[in-house]
């Protein structure tokens, strides 16, 4: 198990630079998700670690072992590819034994290996299928076997869940979190889904633009985003933004050009606070998203269904000042308040 | 006015290709299998003679060294050209400077008109100014090559005469190497870079996942082959080596239906070696479909 770190990573894909100088260091046996929207350079960052991307500038060491420059099959890292990568002319045990056999390791150590780590996913009864005779879930634990096979010093898994749908993205998102309380290693996981980001990972680096906005616990992402655009990315609906001076009045607040950040669920509707319109309600299940307008702004809240009020109201929204995050306008970056 | 049902719009859509496919495949077959019965000479009337075309078919000389030439020519040259074609193929997948330039170089030799495709080899394997042959007598002495050897008689020798003919062949495989580099362009590239991760080189990559991700295509395109053989030989050794050297040395049986019908004027016996290759042919349609039918079943389940 070996940890990795990557100190002043710059990629360039042609002349646009993907990334612009990340510095990030995951310790041995952490699962740490990279969030961040297309374009954002987290696939690369994947591709960075496991050495199909060349790198302009930096270093990637793993487990102390300086890496950069190294080719991909020497790093002992695997990859859990989005389009799972499997071989349709092999059987499912020989799509898991391929980095065995390319290794040339003996054929009953590969077989007895290959079904160990089909077992570890729960894909044994697949071993003599091939890919085509499979279902999409299926064919990700066997991708998910194949990585873990050659038990790798790193597992990369790019969007992995994504090819899925809603109701098994769920069930497999919870398997991939036990198998990884159960089999430890380190996990780089890259998505651009915030909700699989805050449930797998034991950290999460939120990238934008080639560039690391915040890394932290699911709860420090959550609880006090770095920036204004991580503040937005995490949350549905995401996150109010209104000038900290305006028509909330909020106590406490320094002085600058500050916006406050409001999320959906810390709008209380009731008697008292900033009068506002209903524009709009959307009932999500349990909840309910109710857009609203106050002073010419527009503001999301997010209240149970039961007790939503209708479209056309005149509601007064309230916000307990602990739930305030303040954003610097010019920098986005978070200000503390006094 | 009622729109037409689907099954009609489907027909009409259909009915240019059937038209051809009974014109122009169908009743000419089942005419020459209905003149291999008979003798024809186009000038008295065809009069019925069973299977005595036939028999004296499988006694003639001439058409068993034509069926051996015919059935090496293809041995030999039906691999070799799937090889260079997919050899090309893998060079030239990738982008690089000069690549487009290099695929039109590659597909150029098919584009030529067959007969100044042949009356250029007639020129290139000349034994005294061909370039071929003075590219081979560099470093050498006498006339010889550098190790002191008789350079290749290709119009006068039996063996280089049929070697010459496979040698044109090699340079026509543009179709095959187009088709060869769609399908290799379109495997997926995570493939590739998964070989990568778990350390797969050259070699490894080639034998474990181009070789067998192609297979498909490379069969069909190898049977496919097979039946274009019996005509490749064709233009080839009518204008190059004319079926020598003497006595059949590049007699192959396309050449031996010409022939027989348009020298000889022998119909009835050039229609019964038609209808013997005709015969070979769909063996060899008959085994790709088996083939293409295995692998559909493996690859989509």
């Amino acid at each position: 198990m070996s940890g990795v770190v990557l100190e002043g990573v710059r990629a360039h894909y042609g002349d646009t630079e993907v990334l612009r100088g990340i510095d990030l260091s995951v310790p041995a046996g952490e699962l740490l998700v990279v969030l961040g929207p297309s374009g954002s350079g987290k696939s690369t960052l994947l591709r960075v670690v496991a050495g199909l991307e060349p790198l302009t500038a930096g270093r990637v060491r793993i487990g102390g072992r300086d890496v950069t420059g190294m080719r991909a099959g020497r790093r002992n890292v695997s990859m859990v590819f989005q389009s799972y990568a499997l071989f349709p002319h092999l059987t499912v045990e020989r799509n898991i034994a391929f980095g065995l056999e390319v290794r040339d390791v003996p054929k009953r150590e590969a077989q007895q290996r290959s079904r160990a780590a089909a077992a570890l996913v729960g894909c044994e009864p697949l071993l003599q299928r091939r890919p085509a005779q499979l279902s999409g879930g299926e064919r990700q634990r066997v991708a998910l076997a194949r990585a873990l096979v050659r038990e790798p010093d790193v597992l990369l898994l790019d969007e992995p869940l994504s090819n899925l749908d809603a109701e098994l993205r769920v069930q497999t998102r919870a398997e991939l979190r036990s198998l990884h309380a159960r089999v430890g290693g380190t996990m780089l996981h890259v998505t651009h889904d915030q909700v699989e980001a805050l449930v797998l990972g034991d950290r999460v680096a939120v990238l934008r633009d080639g560039l690391i906005e915040q890394v932290g616990t699911p709860d420090e992402i959550w609880g006090s985003p770095a920036t204004r655009f991580v503040a937005r990315f995490v949350g549905t609906p995401a996150m109010n933004l209104l000038p900290a001076d305006g028509p909330l009045r909020l106590p406490g607040v320094p002085a600058g050009r500050l916006e406050a950040g409001v999320r959906p669920e810390a709008l209380v509707l009731g008697g008292e606070g900033l009068p506002a319109r209903v524009e709009l309600v959307e009932v999500v299940g349990g909840d309910a998203h109710v857009h609203l307008r106050a002073d010419g702004l527009p503001l999301v809240a997010r209240v149970p269904a039961a007790g939503r009020p209708s479209v056309g109201d005149i509601v007064h929204a309230a916000v307990h000042p602990d739930d305030v995050h303040l954003f610097d306008v010019d920098t986005g970056r978070r200000v503390r308040r006094a | 006015m009622r729109a037409p049902s689907e099954r009609s719009q489907l027909a009409l859509m259909v009915a240019p290709f059937v038209v051809g496919l009974v014109g122009l495949v169908l009743v000419p077959a089942a005419v020459t299998v209905g003149l291999s019965l008979t003798e024809y000479d186009l000038i008295r009337p065809a009069h019925w003679i069973g299977l005595a075309n036939f028999t004296e078919l499988f006694a003639d000389g001439i058409f068993r060294i034509a069926l051996v030439n015919s059935l090496v020519f293809a041995a030999v040259a039906v691999p070799l050209r799937l090889l260079g074609a997919l050899a090309l193929a893998l060079l030239l997948h990738r982008r690089a400077l000069g690549v487009g330039t290099a695929r039109t170089a590659a597909v150029l030799p098919t584009a030529v008109p067959e007969i100044a495709y042949g009356l250029l080899w007639l020129w290139l394997l000349n034994p005294f100014y061909g370039p071929i042959n003075l590219l081979l007598r560099v470093g050498g002495e006498n006339g010889l090559t550098v190790l002191g050897r008789t350079p290749p008689q290709w119009l006068t020798d039996p063996t280089d005469a049929r070697a010459a003919i496979v040698l044109m062949s090699l340079f026509t495989i543009g179709e095959s190497f187009v088709v060869l580099l769609t399908a290799r362009q379109s495997l997926p590239g995570e493939v590739y870079e998964l070989a990568e991760v778990e350390d797969a080189t050259g070699w490894d990559v080639f034998r474990r996942i181009t070789l067998p991700l192609l297979a498909p295509v490379l069969i069909l395109l190898l049977l496919r082959d097979t039946i274009l053989s019996f005509q490749l030989s064709f233009t080839p050794s009518l204008v190059v080596t004319d079926g020598g050297p003497p006595p059949y040395a590049t007699t192959y049986l396309s050449l031996f239906v010409y022939t027989n019908a348009f020298e000889y004027l022998r119909y009835g016996y050039a229609a019964a070696a038609t209808a013997v290759m005709l015969a070979l042919t769909a063996c060899v349609v008959a085994l790709q479909w088996l083939i293409v039918r295995h692998y559909r079943r493996a690859y989509v389940g």
